[in-house]
């Protein structure tokens, strides 16, 4: 799936958050995600069975609260997309006014059209939480 | 049909008051549907006819929480504890409030509190893990030592970075104040501190959030380097988590500007660039000083 296929998607996906996950969950070599709101409970996991969602989840949403309240370079909340990266994979977290949307992929992900299909993914949660 | 109007006179035709139980049920439910105003605001009314309600004030906190009402959100989860002392939820929820604003130590204490009480409670320590982490590191006040560890090689990771590096710029000594003179000596000569023109900020730090070189710096750079360690230590946990290994890139993108960072075991270096740089580019110029500071390191 391309990050315009998640761009395009009707408003209505960005309401329901668990369709929007499964849909990023497709593309090509993201192994795992997870919908976690600001105080750290998770909304929709589809994980891989060796990790853990409570810790994960945990961690993510606090990871993505620190990059909201980063200070004056970014203005709170607007953070819309960050990658984390290490030799052997990466996560990739989205800020929206639900929560938190994590993405883990392999090395081999294509970083571009995973941040570019997250970025998207935010919008559209965005757009639908603004009607 | 006079059964029926004597039955209503009497007051059994009349809908009954949910309970507080079912409001907070009914609460939970749009709070998982997202309408979160809908769902705080059932739970406030609720709240009035049933104060002493553990799971009510539990349920304000988490959304206040996700209103990013956070002094809110302290206030139900101290209410939670007033009623219930070792609540976890509400432990859980006033250490990660402590975390966010930077009181390690009180952190660790509602950390502890919940596990003694809960030692299977996986997110407490999880978080733990991390609150450690920060605890152990020194204030970033304190003046830079010199690099005594030897540097490892960079290691390949997935955001490759193009072969050629675009011009660069030298960084105007004027602007760079470097700390206590102890310091100074070993900040690399200010004629190899290369800076890309496109870049808005730039900052080098070690793993304790040593301050080693900041460009522009100003009053508040000491404390937005401790952020970027605090970061960067949580972004691993998480990484840790996912069973990836530690952090070595990251692309955190704002309103109005990227920033890239590049870490490993012994620093830490950001850089940010306006949202009209390439990530290409902005990679390319990252690896490029990285590699400069590091060999002025080693």
């Amino acid at each position: 799936m391309s990050a315009a296929a998640v761009a395009t998607a009707r408003p209505a996906l960005g309401r329901d958050i668990r369709a929007l996950l499964g849909e990023l969950m497709k593309l090509d070599h993201i192994t795992g995600g997870l919908v976690v709101a600001p105080d750290g409970l998770v909304i929709a996991a589809d994980l891989p069975r060796e990790v853990e969602a409570e810790p994960l989840s945990a961690l993510a949403a606090t990871l993505g609260r620190e990059l909201e309240l980063r200070g004056p370079q970014l203005r709170r909340g607007t953070f819309p997309m960050a990658q984390f990266a290490s030799v052997s994979g990466s996560a990739f977290l989205g800020s929206t006014p639900v929560g938190f949307i994590l993405l883990l992929g392999e090395p081999q992900a294509d970083n571009d059209t995973v941040r570019g299909a997250l970025r998207a993914a935010v919008g559209t949660v965005y757009r639908a939480w603004a009607r | 049909m006079a059964f029926a109007r004597i039955w209503h006179m009497l007051g059994g035709g009349r809908r009954r008051r949910p309970t507080s139980a079912q409001v907070f049920r009914q609460a939970q439910r749009l709070r998982d549907d997202g309408r979160f105003e809908d769902a705080a605001e059932l739970v406030a009314d609720a709240l009035i006819r049933e104060p002493d309600s553990v799971v009510g004030h539990l349920l304000a906190g988490s959304l206040h929480m996700t209103l990013r009402e956070t002094g809110q959100a302290r206030t139900s989860f101290e209410r939670v504890l007033a009623l219930e002392p070792t609540q976890p939820r509400a432990l859980l929820g006033l250490a990660r409030i402590a975390l966010e604003d930077g009181e390690t130590v009180a952190c660790r204490d509602l950390l502890s509190r919940a596990l003694a009480r809960y030692p299977d409670f996986p997110e407490a320590r999880a978080l733990l893990d991390v609150a450690r982490g920060l605890s152990v590191a020194p204030e970033p006040k304190r003046p830079a030592t010199p690099a005594a560890t030897a540097v490892p090689a960079p290691a390949p990771t997935p955001i490759a970075a193009p072969a050629a590096a675009p011009a660069a710029r030298a960084v105007p000594t004027a602007t760079t104040r470097p700390e206590p003179a102890t310091a100074a000596k070993e900040l690399p000569p200010a004629e190899r501190l290369r800076l890309p023109s496109e870049s808005r900020e730039a900052l080098f730090m070690r793993p304790d959030a040593t301050l080693v070189f900041a460009e522009p710096r100003g009053p508040r750079t000491e404390a937005v380097a401790a952020r970027a360690v605090k970061l960067a230590r949580i972004a691993t946990a998480v990484l840790a988590r996912a069973g990836f290994g530690p952090l070595r890139h990251a692309v955190i993108e704002g309103a109005a500007e990227t920033t890239y960072l590049r870490t490993d075991d012994a620093a830490l270096l950001t850089l940010a660039f306006d949202r009209d740089v390439t990530a290409a580019t902005a990679i390319s110029h990252l690896e490029r000083v990285w590699g400069t500071y590091r060999s002025e390191l080693a």
